[in-house]
């Protein structure tokens, strides 16, 4: 047998055994699937480099279609104990903010390359996520990841994303945004996971710098735990961050329901933070949005967010709602297109913007 | 459409329905009584410089979306009790060997780098950008490192309260015994009195104010003891810049405490003090 072979079937199995059991992937996705983050990214809270399982489903299942022969099927795995993987987002965005002249420009979104480094198969870890666009290179994520238990207890230490609500695509989410716990600003620490079964927990301790270095003695705390059903699935974060500046708590509640082809996901957070004016402030941010599996490779996503900036104040609310669809042609290329339109307070022109985006998103 | 969607919706009308009457709850505010920066308006602004300036129309309104709180990224935090302090002079998280302000070199400095879009990490400024900062604020910001990057206006022949804890309209929390003030200038302290200060309750009765001194170090900065802790209710902080005893500086010019540009006014700081127990 060829090692091309042994991969390919490899990937199959992977896949029967992912369909036929609970797993793991991206937030509507994963949802859609009734599967776990961790069943298509190495990191069990989802984000950056794929499975094997992952590539597979990208190329047989997620594709309107695949080109290409079997014998061409990306697992991943270039070495025995290497995998690699990356992501790179070109954009054309457009933006119309009241009072001011419209722009328009190509941009790299984003270019980043992962490196898994399995030294001891399904047990031991080395993994690096590094981007290399816009701006030099930077390394976002690089941790040890150490699995016991049968795979159902992990620890991992490094540098990382903290696991908190939905790990969501979108960044500038208001959710994502408000909790500081996103794609743009890991932080150094120690999770311990469980994945066991409907449940997928995780607890860190980290520096609760958002990528500073650590100025005091306090720490920050997260914690995630998430029910899987293949039809619903509903979870809780909280995180308790210490800092001489004032203490933040972050509360948030999540879920997903599948109904059809129409995958319905919801958050909700809330938080108090000290260290904001005087007497700390208190905000909130939820996000609903609706994805319809209109054919394979084919995705509308219809999105509404509301951001309260501060609870004590009335009528300073802001919401975004967008509308983008999703088309993967092929395997591994995706092309996407949107609209935001932002609603805020009428004296702040920015917070009542328009987008609208392209991207062309190629993934492996 | 939906596979069969008017069936899709009555399968699922008891998910649907409640969720577009949560949605519809969830609206923006009209924004009445607040400013560009989405606070409450209260009282005359603080001080006409470029950088109270660019406080108010880049940092409270963009920034702060990210910027603020124990979670601000790279540990930067924009709001207006602590952008100064942590920008100018503060060599930046992502390239370390540059400022983020460098005073006299915008090139030099991070922030202009990240809002133009030339920094050597990281993404270009608002990060939910496009749109970018236009060119007048980035010139706005570009101005005010080149004239050195001073926290108040130019030139200092008059004295202004930059900023104060609580701040105007904010919420001190229960058992506040401590307000501080912090001027564009050092303050004279031998001018600092009882007779300078004033804070009155709710019902216009004197609180009173056990002590007030410039400490040590802090030459712009006044201190204020209060007798006894602060009841929750409201309160109004007067400094005075008119009557027989005015705050000035250490130049001998008075406080300008109604933002005239000119030597005298007092300066009114109304606050809140929060229920509850001490914290």
């Amino acid at each position: 047998m060829t090692m091309r072979t042994h991969f390919i079937r490899l990937g199959a199995a992977a896949l029967l055994l992912a369909l036929s059991a609970t797993s793991r992937a991206e937030p509507y996705l994963a949802a859609q699937m009734g599967l776990k983050c961790g069943q298509c990214h190495v990191n069990p809270t989802g984000g950056g480099m794929r499975t094997l399982f992952g590539n597979t489903f990208a190329q047989t299942q997620l594709a309107a279609k695949r080109i290409g022969s079997d014998e061409d099927l990306w697992t991943g795995q270039v070495m025995k104990f290497l995998s690699v993987g990356g992501n790179a987002r070109a954009n054309w965005d457009f933006a119309d903010v009241p009072h001011q002249s419209s722009t328009n420009e190509f941009a790299v979104e984003e270019a980043r390359a992962y490196l898994d480094f399995g030294v001891i198969p399904n047990r031991l870890s080395v993994y690096i996520d590094q981007r290399f666009a816009p701006g030099n290179a930077t390394n976002m994520e690089a941790n040890v990841r150490y699995w016991v238990a049968e795979n159902t207890l992990y620890i991992k230490a490094g540098r990382m994303y903290l696991p908190f609500g939905y790990r969501f695509e979108d960044d500038n989410a208001f959710v994502r945004q408000l909790s500081g716990i996103n794609m743009q600003a890991p932080d150094e620490g120690v999770e311990i996971g469980l994945e066991k079964g409907p449940w997928t927990a995780q607890l860190a301790v980290s520096n609760g710098t958002a990528g500073a270095p650590e100025i005091d003695k306090g720490k920050q705390v997260v914690a995630r735990a998430e029910f899987v059903q293949s039809a619903w699935r509903v979870g809780a974060s909280a995180a308790f961050n210490d800092t001489d500046a004032g203490n933040r708590r972050t509360a948030g509640v999540f879920g997903a329901y599948r109904a059809g082809p129409v995958v319905l996901l919801g958050e909700v957070d809330y938080i108090s933070d000290d260290s904001i004016g005087v007497g700390g402030r208190k905000l909130a941010a939820t996000l609903a949005e609706a994805d319809w599996k209109m054919a394979q490779g084919h995705n509308l996503k219809l999105t509404y967010e509301w951001f309260e900036p501060d609870r004590d104040v009335d009528e300073d609310e802001q919401t975004r709602s967008s509308l983008v669809y999703e088309w993967a042609p092929i395997q591994f290329l995706q092309l996407r297109a949107g609209v935001r339109v932002y609603d805020g307070i009428p004296q702040n022109d920015l917070q009542n913007r328009k987008q609208v985006f392209v991207q062309l998103h190629g993934f492996f | 459409m939906i596979s069969g969607s008017p069936n899709w919706l009555v399968r699922n009308k008891f998910l649907v329905a409640p969720l577009l009457l949560v949605v519809a709850g969830c609206t923006a505010g009209n924004g009445e009584g607040l400013d560009a920066g989405g606070r409450p308006i209260a009282g005359p602004p603080l001080v006409n410089s470029d950088f109270q300036e660019i406080q108010d129309t880049i940092f409270t309104p963009i920034c702060t979306t990210c910027h603020v709180g124990a979670n601000a990224p790279r540990g930067l935090r924009l709001d207006a009790a602590n952008s100064y302090a942590m920008l100018v002079n503060v060599a930046s998280v992502e390239v370390p060997g540059t400022l983020r302000v460098n005073p006299g070199n915008p090139d030099a400095s991070y922030i202009v780098q990240k809002i133009e879009g030339t920094a050597a990490q990281g993404v270009r400024m608002p990060a939910n950008g496009p749109p970018y900062l236009t060119q007048d604020r980035i010139d706005l910001v570009r101005r005010w490192i080149a004239a050195g990057a001073p926290m108040a206006a130019q030139p200092g022949n008059i004295l202004q309260v930059t900023s104060s804890v609580p701040a105007v309209a904010e919420t001190a929390p229960a058992g506040t015994m401590k307000l501080t003030l912090v001027f564009n200038a050092d303050v004279d302290p031998a001018r600092v009195s009882d007779n300078s200060l004033e804070l009155r309750d709710a019902n216009d009765d004197l609180v009173p104010i056990a002590g007030a001194s410039v400490p040590e170090g802090r030459a712009n900065v006044v201190e204020i003891t209060l007798a006894r802790p602060l009841p929750a209710g409201s309160f109004q902080l007067t400094v005075r810049g008119d009557g027989p005893a005015p705050l000035a500086s250490m130049a001998g010019h008075v406080l300008d405490g109604d933002g005239d540009g000119a030597a005298g006014g007092d300066r009114l700081i109304p606050f809140e003090v929060a229920g509850g127990a001490a914290r």
